[in-house]
């Protein structure tokens, strides 16, 4: 596999219209390339704003899904290639791993790989895993796996791969309030600049009756909920169902009684409508 | 008094032990519902009232005490010292200390025990502890996208970055924060939280209602005898909790509708759970000395007191069921049972609170697996709960109800003679809880 380094973060809304441009004709196997920013020196501002809009607790420990927002502009250079088989516009976040191997905080440097693999197909056209692996000092500290599905061309007879378990039926442990600004506000820490997020306007024009949150912001949310514990070391899954409109009202349930947590997010006004399942294990 | 109170009282005293807080006497101004006899009425207005008729009722004016305790759950930020404004706003020497207490509605109760240690422990010798809140005169504060952007116009140091700080201003920023009655952690209501429960423990509506009932008579019937002449004074013409109806019944509770919970299993209304409400309450403690010294009587005194907490944030315990795990504590440590006690004070932050404290006592599973008992705690004989009416009566302005129960108690124990113990339990906002027990000097 190729490695190429790269010095700075890369810029996020050049890297959409560039894929938005060049999305016709990809076709073809993954590249066997991966891209490096070595020595990621958290910046403090940063991290706290990515803790205020998430709702975690402000501070020098690096949330569980911290990496994250620092390894997504290379996922996204990696896919606006134009050797990347899959056009970018339309992907949808289908599923999310991390691996927490230990707590990071601010004074981590951080060496960050991307790349892709597994291009495989699936009943509603084909997945693929983007990987963020994170590494300080030569040891893997943290990895996340992204998986995008491309619909497309159908494949009943492909593997739906583990399905997420069902959402506990309880009473909601709380209930999230998610305003009509919260994909501008996660936007601005997280540089996901997709017009999906950012306005109902720009969201019609993508299809959707309104702008919707960002499906990481919702895991992260998630998270969040879930007390301190997940900056440390644990391994999450999430499978994202239905997109939150925004604004909107979502009620996050919880079972912690078993090893692996199960939590999730559901509509407030529609119950039996699933936004988000998580499994935690610490 | 009960017979049982006297022994257990001298298996537990053993010498070397600090001696006790005395409970002299309480203040409070009658409750008002939100937004009524009390819109204009500030926090700082109405503790000053408290203390004020305190001091006047037990020969205090020009007096040092101690020290004040005392707090507000609704604050301005204007009020950060209002324990002591309120100091210098009374009669009490302007060289008396106080602080500001905050637990939530803990905070009247836990207010009271810090005094009380503080005797206790030959700190002070005298001391007031109280507690104010007013739903009606409610903090408001800015947007918070102008908070940030006043903050950063604050923070600029050249006229290029004021200009910058400035362009974040929007219109959006207008629309002022409103303290919201949710827990941050869940965004649910304390009255959501509190249905959950209920519906978990199968508490049922007529049950609810019957508490509430119990509440308005016995909160009139204590009117009428006058046992509160000499716990409250008049404060903007109210002489009286404006929230009670002696006239209220079962049958008329029956027909509000639920305000809390969903769908069929919702029992919980706006007559069986507190109203906002304004009002303000104040203790005064010292030592037995100290109160013979000024020829004032002692009605009780402190005798212990516990708090718990529990982890309800994702939903694996009530939000309101601390009080459940602090009794146990306190039992154990004073050797004695439930069914000990000649008077028990649960504050109704919702009828269906006392009903499911009371319950989980008496379930062996939640007993053995919660509480880590070998036997449940057992039922309470009803006829000691609540015997001059609770807050779904006389309302309950959060941080002012831990000192109107103290006072209370502290009287009803002095009646009933000496040695009589009676306890308080005082679920809080955060999952917490507070308890005391009081003893009849």
């Amino acid at each position: 596999m190729v490695i190429r380094t790269v010095s700075e973060s890369p810029s996020l809304a050049p890297l959409f219209a560039k894929a938005a441009l060049t999305q016709r004709g990809r076709h073809g196997d993954l590249p066997d390339s991966a891209l490096r920013r070595e020595g990621v020196v958290v910046d403090r501002d940063h991290l706290l704003g990515y803790e205020r809009v998430c709702g975690f607790g402000g501070g020098d420990v690096l949330p569980h899904t911290y990496p994250h927002v620092l390894g997504f502009p290379l996922q996204v250079a990696l896919m606006a290639d134009r050797s990347f088989p899959l056009p970018l516009p339309g992907l949808v976040h289908l599923e999310n791993q991390i691996t927490v191997h230990r707590q990071l905080t601010a004074d981590d440097r951080l060496d960050l790989t991307v790349h892709a693999e597994h291009l495989r197909p699936h009943p509603k056209g084909r997945l693929v895993d983007l990987v963020t692996e994170v590494d300080v000092d030569g040891e893997r500290v943290w990895e996340g796996r992204s998986t995008y599905l491309r619909r497309g061309r159908t494949n009943a007879d492909a593997d739906r791969g583990g399905q997420a378990p069902p959402l506990p039926d309880r009473p909601p442990a709380g209930v999230i309030r998610v305003p009509e600004g919260q994909g501008r506000a996660y936007a601005a820490v997280s540089g996901d600049v997709n017009p999906i997020h950012l306005h109902a306007i720009t969201a019609k024009a993508m299809g959707f009756p309104r702008a919707i949150a960002h499906g990481m912001w919702t895991a992260a949310r998630t998270l969040s909920a879930l007390g301190p514990g997940t900056a440390g070391p644990s391994t999450s899954h999430v499978w994202f169902a239905k997109p939150v409109l925004l604004p909107s009202t979502v009620e996050l349930v919880v079972d912690d009684a078993g090893p692996i947590t199960v939590a999730g997010l559901r509509s407030a006004k529609n119950p039996t409508t699933t936004h988000l399942t998580l499994t935690l294990e610490h | 008094m009960s017979p049982s109170a006297s022994s257990s009282r001298s298996a537990s005293r053993t010498s070397g032990q600090p001696r006790r807080a005395a409970v002299i006497g309480g203040n409070r101004i009658p409750f008002a519902r939100q937004n009524a006899a009390y819109a204009k009425a500030s926090n700082q207005d109405m503790l000053t009232a408290a203390i004020e008729g305190l001091v006047a009722r037990h020969g205090l004016a020009g007096e040092q005490v101690g020290e004040v305790a005392a707090g507000a759950v609704l604050k301005h930020a204007r009020d950060f010292n209002l324990t002591r404004e309120s100091v210098l706003g009374s009669s009490l020497s302007a060289r008396t200390p106080a602080y500001d207490v905050q637990q939530a509605c803990g905070t009247g109760l836990e207010a009271a025990i810090l005094v009380g240690n503080k005797i206790a422990l030959g700190q002070i010798e005298s001391g007031i502890a109280g507690g104010t809140d007013t739903a009606s005169d409610a903090p408001i504060a800015v947007n918070e996208g102008l908070r940030e952007t006043l903050l950063t116009l604050n923070r600029a140091k050249t006229p290029g970055q004021r200009v910058k700080a400035l362009t974040g201003l929007r219109p959006s920023q207008l629309v002022p924060e409103i303290p919201r009655n949710v827990e941050p952690r869940t965004g649910l209501s304390m009255g959501e939280h509190m249905a959950q429960t209920a519906k978990q423990w199968g508490i049922s509506r007529e049950a609810q209602d019957e508490i509430a009932a119990s509440s308005h008579h016995n909160l009139a019937a204590a009117y009428d005898r006058g046992f509160f002449d000499d716990l409250m004074t008049p404060f903007l013409g109210q002489t009286r909790d404006q929230n009670l109806r002696p006239d209220s019944t079962v049958e008329k509770l029956a027909t509000l509708k639920p305000v809390f919970g969903r769908g069929e299993g919702a029992t919980m209304t706006a007559g069986n759970s507190t109203p906002l409400t304004d009002g303000a309450s104040a203790v005064l403690l010292g030592s037995d000395e100290w109160a013979q010294e000024r020829g004032l009587p002692v009605l009780a005194h402190l005798v212990d007191a516990q708090t718990a907490a529990v982890d309800y944030v994702t939903g694996n315990e009530g939000l309101l069921m601390a009080p459940a795990y602090a009794l146990p504590h306190l039992l154990a440590r004073q050797g004695m049972k439930l069914q000990d006690f000649d008077l028990v004070e649960i504050h109704e932050a919702f009828a269906a609170t006392v009903l499911t404290t009371l319950a989980a006592w008496e379930s062996e599973e939640f007993c053995r697996d919660r509480l880590g008992l070998d036997a449940p705690i057992g039922a309470l004989d009803r006829d000691r709960l609540n015997v001059n009416g609770s807050s779904l009566a006389a309302g309950h302005p959060f941080a002012a109800t831990g000192g109107r129960i103290v006072a209370s108690l502290a009287k009803m124990l002095h009646e009933k003679g000496s040695g009589a113990r009676g306890l308080i339990s005082i679920c809080a906002a955060g999952g917490q809880g507070v308890m005391a027990i009081l003893e009849a000097a």
